[in-house]
């Protein structure tokens, strides 16, 4: 099986600022932002109102029932295909697309489904990213400007609906930001294509980064189209990269994988780098978890597993997506593949009372974290995105967007004690 | 830095196995080896004690005291032992140090590794390892003093491997200096050249399959579902999800479980198919035509459930515990179990 990539070029612009006034537009290496301007109106019915709203590092508020989190990026050479599928245009291979992406600056969507009525009691948790105190760093978006785009369904509009309305006003908002930058001169740019040959006798490497798709407000989307009958297969890094694979999984925050991680996945970055030093990266297998029925789980595994397979994989690098039932997918994919002989590592989250699942070929794993210990209680000022955020009680950590995320992009690990 | 000590009958110098019944005591100062203690650094200011037979026997009321004496002395850290080997005053040792555990006392113990009282302190104490008579006196007296120390004064300490304790089955967020990603394709290229490691030892509670029925057909069955199956309305709010509550329905003398009286309140699967039948929860129907054809004894008349999803294993290790303490009490001898 051979391995190509797309030609990718990301020219990015670190953002010192982020200053709220009306206009919205780009100044050096600050970014304005006209909330009154960026706020969604008539154009999506499915929402009765869609503000806009930045908040900063330091800043004592709780971000809740937060979605999502996207970098924002623009395709340079093609507006309308930013984002294909979602905002519209669609995917060329043969563009060599130019990504204009903003460092520092992430677009996250909020909605308060049970608030509306759209979903039941505890049907799905709290979600929060804070800005200061104690867990300002469990969530990678503490440390990030945030523009909130706080969404307010319409009385009466289907639970799909106003989701897809959601993802579509946070994607269109993310490119309208980095569209800011298009007469601008980047502070980087860096190609993502095809990689060099690299010494034959070096290992080939392949990820498997898993995602779930399993109805309204639990799917992951490919190029606007849900992955509910996603069976294992070869994906370019590149399209990821390039915005293609999004999120519209609200369930456990702490282990969901956002768009942003899929845009700018550190695993490809990892495997990049070590192509031609220490390995040869044989390529990027996108596989399903969360899956029904044993048989599924075990069909899912060996599928995942025979791809690698045929990409002449000597070693394999397993991701998670949520915790809990897709720990057996990832457990089952690493027995099939260690069967084959693949030298196999898998990232997971813990739990107080250790693996959800798991299996003796399971020799070499990286933990994400324990998403159920407590950070201590913490009292902010304000709470941006409705309820009481929990405010002065003690939060697990699972609740924080990203805090236990197993796709390698997170510092966190967890340790005997 | 106020330090409480706990010591045994025979510690705090109030007699041998004859005094063992001897009611809880308080005394300013150290006592036995609370002096040596002192002498490493690590002053006692209160020195409380209890007979081993009395805490076994009135664990509660013990407890009680115990608690409110620590409590009223403002105690900063509190140690209990060094037990060494002994049972009773290691179990003692334990259960104190779980109960300030959960008050937010620190407390550090010393007793043998494999002293009832470990599993007893739910990894609430740092438990130095000790040998199983006084003779480890002098290798654990200063281990226990400086950790005793430092937690008082709010210090972090180190790992297991770094201070000595034994793991208390805790799994504590740090931050790494590289993220995962890197230090998966590290530990990958390491095991590709020969070298095993992992951040995530393989657990050790697999459970053993227990022994087949000697005669099912003499058998009380009881039916146990993670399905979240309950009365229409879920009358006693069983949580959807990451629930910490198991509960029990009378059966009485149903045939089955209908769709009229019953419903899954699951939030990890699609329940429509299940609720048209709850039967498929908890498999009524099935256990009664298998008493009938006298292929087992007869069904418990109650059945136990709760929501598998989300819940930390250590929550459903408990639950499970809970509910085979009862099943046992009730002289159930096997149990179908339902999972989703």
């Amino acid at each position: 099986m051979s391995h190509t990539r797309a030609d990718l070029e990301i020219a990015a612009f670190a953002v010192d600022e982020v200053v709220e006034g009306t206009l919205t537009g780009w100044d050096g290496t600050t970014l304005l932002v006209s909330s009154p301007q960026l706020a969604v109106g008539a154009g999506e019915p499915a929402l009765a109102e869609a503000t806009v709203e930045v908040v900063r590092p330091g800043d004592r508020v709780r971000i809740t029932n937060v979605l999502d989190a996207v970098v924002p990026d623009v395709r340079a050479d093609d507006s309308a295909a930013s984002f294909p599928g979602v905002l519209g245009g669609t995917w060329d291979d043969t563009a060599h697309p130019r990504i204009h992406r903003l460092n520092g600056v992430a677009v996250l969507p909020v909605c308060d489904w049970e608030g509306a009525g759209l979903v039941g009691p505890e049907e799905f948790p709290p979600s929060y990213v804070d800005m200061a105190g104690p867990a300002q760093d469990r969530s990678p978006w503490g440390s990030t400007v945030n523009v909130v785009l706080t969404c307010a369904p319409a009385r009466g509009a289907a639970v799909a609906d106003v989701d897809a309305a959601i993802r579509r006003s946070a994607l269109e908002l993310a490119r309208t930001l980095a569209a800011t930058t298009l007469d601008a001169t980047p502070t980087d740019v860096r190609r993502v294509g095809a990689l060099p040959d690299a010494d034959p006798d070096l290992p080939a490497v392949c990820a498997i980064v898993q995602v779930a798709s399993e109805g309204p407000l639990t799917d992951t989307f490919f190029d606007g189209d849900d992955l509910r009958d996603l069976m294992p297969r070869m994906v370019d890094p590149a399209w990821l990269t390039a915005g293609r694979l999004t999120n519209g999984a609200y369930d456990w925050p702490g282990v969901r994988n956002t768009t942003a991680n899929y845009q700018d996945l550190s695993l490809v970055r990892a495997l990049d780098r070590a192509h031609g030093q220490t390995l040869r990266f044989a390529g990027l297998i996108l596989a399903p978890g969360y899956l029904d029925t044993a048989e599924a789980k075990r069909r899912g595994a060996e599928a995942s597993a025979a791809l690698a397979a045929e990409l002449g994989a000597a070693g394999a690098i397993c991701t998670t997506f949520s915790s809990g039932n897709s720990h057996t997918d990832t457990m089952l994919t690493v027995r099939a593949l260690e069967s084959r002989g693949i030298v196999t590592t898998a990232l997971v989250c813990e739990t107080n009372g250790g693996l959800t699942d798991h299996v003796p070929e399971a020799d070499c794993l990286v933990s994400t974290g324990n998403e159920d210990e407590l950070v201590p209680a913490w009292t902010p000022d304000r709470i941006v995105g409705g309820g009481d955020g929990d405010a002065g009680r003690t939060i697990a950590m699972v609740h924080y967007l990203g805090s236990c995320v197993e796709t390698g992009d997170g510092p966190w690990t967890a340790v005997p004690v | 830095m106020t330090v409480v000590h706990y010591l045994n009958q025979f510690f705090a110098g109030l007699g041998g196995e004859e005094a063992a019944d001897h009611e809880t005591v308080r005394f300013d100062g150290p006592h036995g080896p609370g002096k040596a203690l002192t002498a490493a650094g690590l002053p006692i200011d209160v020195t409380v004690a209890c007979g081993d037979d009395r805490f076994a026997l009135h664990e509660a009321d013990c407890l009680v005291t115990l608690l409110a004496w620590i409590e009223e002395a403002g105690a900063d850290v509190v140690v209990c032992g060094p037990s060494f080997g002994s049972g009773r005053y290691g179990y003692a040792c334990g259960v104190l140090a779980r109960e300030l555990g959960r008050r937010g006392t620190p407390v550090v113990a010393a007793m043998t590794p494999d002293s009832p009282g470990v599993l007893a302190s739910e990894g609430a104490a740092y438990i130095v390892p000790t040998t199983g008579n006084v003779a480890g006196m002098r290798d654990a007296v200063p281990v226990v003093a400086s950790l005793a120390s430092r937690l008082a004064s709010g210090a972090v300490v180190g790992s297991p491997d770094e201070e000595g304790y034994l793991p208390r089955g805790l799994r504590a967020n740090v931050r790494s200096e590289q993220l995962g990603a890197e230090r998966a394709l590290d530990l990958l290229l390491a095991k590709l050249n020969g070298e095993l490691r992992t951040e995530i030892a393989p657990p050790t509670d697999r459970v053993a399959p227990p022994d087949p029925l000697g005669d099912p057909a003499a058998a009380r069955v009881a039916l146990v579902t993670e399905a979240g199956c309950v009365p229409q309305g879920n009358p006693d709010r069983l949580p959807t999800r990451h629930t910490n509550i198991w509960l029990r329905y009378p059966i009485g003398d149903r045939a089955e479980l209908g769709p009229e009286d019953y419903l899954s309140v699951h939030a990890g699967f699609d329940t429509t198919e299940a609720n048209r039948d709850p039967d498929r929860l908890v498999p009524l129907d099935a256990a009664r035509a298998l008493a009938e054809a006298g292929r087992i004894g007869r069904v418990h008349d109650e059945f136990f459930t709760t929501t598998g999803v989300d819940t930390p294993v250590a929550v459903s290790t408990r639950m499970g515990q809970e509910i085979g303490a009862e099943l046992r009490n009730a002289g159930v001898d096997a149990v179908i179990l339902t999972g989703t």
